[in-house]
């Protein structure tokens, strides 16, 4: 037991590397806030994409549903490597592209951007129509029937209502998503995991890699009490709702 | 009388039965125990369960249950003299020492250098092979000696020698560490570094297998490769130690090692000796 204790709970390890894991995980977070921005832009692409209208959309719709089903299906670590491993090989595309090195960041960096953009906008698409679905039918026919088109009515009625009943589920989302950051590790991007691992490398402890984990945990802990909370107050605003009606 | 004689067969007929399940299980005990009987000559010692991190070609390869390679059929020769069957395990270069120290393996052969550092957790037997590392670029690559490559990005496996072989003499340079050497070795056919440093085996071997790759270097480094055991196994590293001596002794080590590095042993290796600390 005490031997479990020095191996992953070691503190001089712990404060002897604190400060480079301490960047690594700097470096989880940028990753995260690149990703989820792009992420909860594309998935509502891909929302809306899917919702449009009538005979016309339908291979639109089509592609979209064959996206969204193609990018939850591949686990994010096969995308991670493939776009890594051969995004690069892409000749028609200029280096620059091919092997981003944007805003000081290094490549790999890129690379987990977009795979976590495209697997995190496929999933997050879906917490959007869930959202969509959850407006009542009757908010569409009212606006319909004041002479907006589809595309008004999505833009001044559903999605702003749409968003309001799913902060709890995209929260979650995104806890994976900072979580995921770390797979980044994989294609040598020094996050914190991977420099953790290094001083495993070097020292035979894992107590870094731990305290990358405890690092996670201070952040997410927080995040995942805000979902409860959100979760409750909504429940709350439906029995609150209920009440006034039958008042 | 009749149902008596009836009740009486079954009863023989289960006791027989018995028996035969009796005695099956003591004889299948018997055969676990000498399963090393089997491939090793007059094997009698219980298999020795052996750490690797695969893949490493050509030191380690293949598949579980087929694993290969220039450790791995070196490994089988010594842990045959030793009157034992080697059974290997794929297992993370980086904790392969703590697992052998916590005796999750009896030993570790996984192109390990043997290093002060190491030494502190493991013991290690003599050296098996002398190694050298080589710097891998893209064909065509301007780029002939490690110190060129200064500001630039270069690939490494975690954990290896070549990793401290790059911060030491290209500090200026991001290094990637990548998990596994071929990750390393992709990374650089894609472009996305410019240079891998790398065992020379597994340098020459990716030339040799994946191509638009080429060794600009070979930087000697006074590396020894070592079988880990653990701490204090004194008995177990004499064994390995005397095995390896063995299959040095009758030509079983040269005709692995020409198989799969396509070259002649070192004169060097069949003297090489190391006192575990």
């Amino acid at each position: 037991m005490s031997e479990f204790f020095h191996q992953y709970f070691d503190f001089t390890i712990m404060g002897d590397h604190f400060s480079e894991i301490l960047e690594g995980f700097l470096r989880n977070l940028l990753l995260f806030a690149v990703a989820v921005v792009l992420a909860l832009i594309f998935g509502l692409f891909l929302a809306l994409l899917r919702q449009l209208p009538g005979k016309k959309f339908m291979p639109l719709r089509g592609i979209t549903i064959a996206y969204i089903d193609v990018f939850r299906a591949i686990p994010l670590l096969i995308i991670l490597f493939l776009i890594s491993g051969g995004v690069p090989y892409l000749e028609f595309l200029p280096k620059d592209i091919r092997i981003p090195h944007w805003f000081g960041q290094p490549d790999p960096f890129w690379y987990a951007v977009v795979a976590l953009t495209l697997v995190y906008g496929a999933y997050m698409a879906e917490v959007y129509r869930a959202g969509i679905e959850a407006v009542p039918g009757g908010q569409v026919e009212a606006a319909r029937s004041l002479g907006m088109s589809h595309g008004q009515t999505m833009r001044h009625i559903v999605v702003p209502q749409a968003v309001t009943k799913i902060p709890a589920p995209m929260l979650n989302e995104m806890i994976s998503l900072l979580k995921d950051t770390t797979l980044a590790s994989v294609i040598a991007y020094s996050e914190s995991l991977l420099l953790g691992r290094e001083v495993l490398a070097e020292t035979f402890n894992s107590s870094a890699v731990m305290l990358s984990g405890l690092m996670f945990l201070v952040v997410v802990l927080p995040m995942a009490r805000l979902v409860d909370y959100l979760i409750k107050r909504n429940q709350g605003k439906i029995t609150r709702g209920a009440h006034i009606e039958v008042a | 009388m009749r149902k008596t004689r009836l009740a009486a067969f079954f009863a023989v007929l289960l006791l027989a039965l018995a028996s035969v399940v009796a005695i099956g299980c003591g004889g299948s005990d018997e055969t676990t125990g000498g399963g090393g009987g089997t491939t090793s000559e007059g094997g009698s010692g219980e298999p020795l369960s052996v750490g690797s991190d695969i893949p490493y070609p050509p030191f380690e390869q293949g598949k579980p249950g087929n694993y290969t390679g220039f450790d791995i059929e070196l490994m089988e020769a010594i842990a045959e003299k030793m009157g034992r069957k080697a059974e290997f395990q794929d297992t993370s270069f980086e904790t392969i020492f703590r697992d052998v120290q916590q005796g999750k393996f009896d030993a570790a052969i996984s192109a390990a250098t043997i290093t002060e550092e190491r030494e502190k957790a493991v013991d290690f037997s003599n050296p098996y092979y002398l190694s050298e590392q080589a710097l891998l670029v893209a064909e065509g690559s301007p780029f002939k000696e490690l110190k060129e490559l200064e500001g630039k990005t270069v690939g490494v496996q975690q954990g290896t020698t070549g990793q401290e072989l790059a911060k030491e003499e290209i500090g200026g340079a991001e290094i990637r560490p990548f998990p596994e050497g071929p990750d390393a070795v992709n990374a650089l056919k894609s472009g996305t570094v410019e240079a891998v440093v790398i065992d020379a085996p597994v340098a020459q071997n990716a030339v040799e297998k994946s191509g638009g790759v080429e060794i600009a270097e070979k930087i000697p480094t006074e590396e020894e490769y070592g079988i880990a055991v653990a701490q204090g196994e004194t008995e177990l590293l004499e064994e390995i130690n005397q095995g390896l001596k063995e299959v040095q002794e009758d030509g079983t080590y040269k005709k692995i090692y020409e198989k799969w590095f396509h070259l002649e042993p070192p004169k060097a290796i069949f003297t090489a000796t190391h006192e575990a600390e």
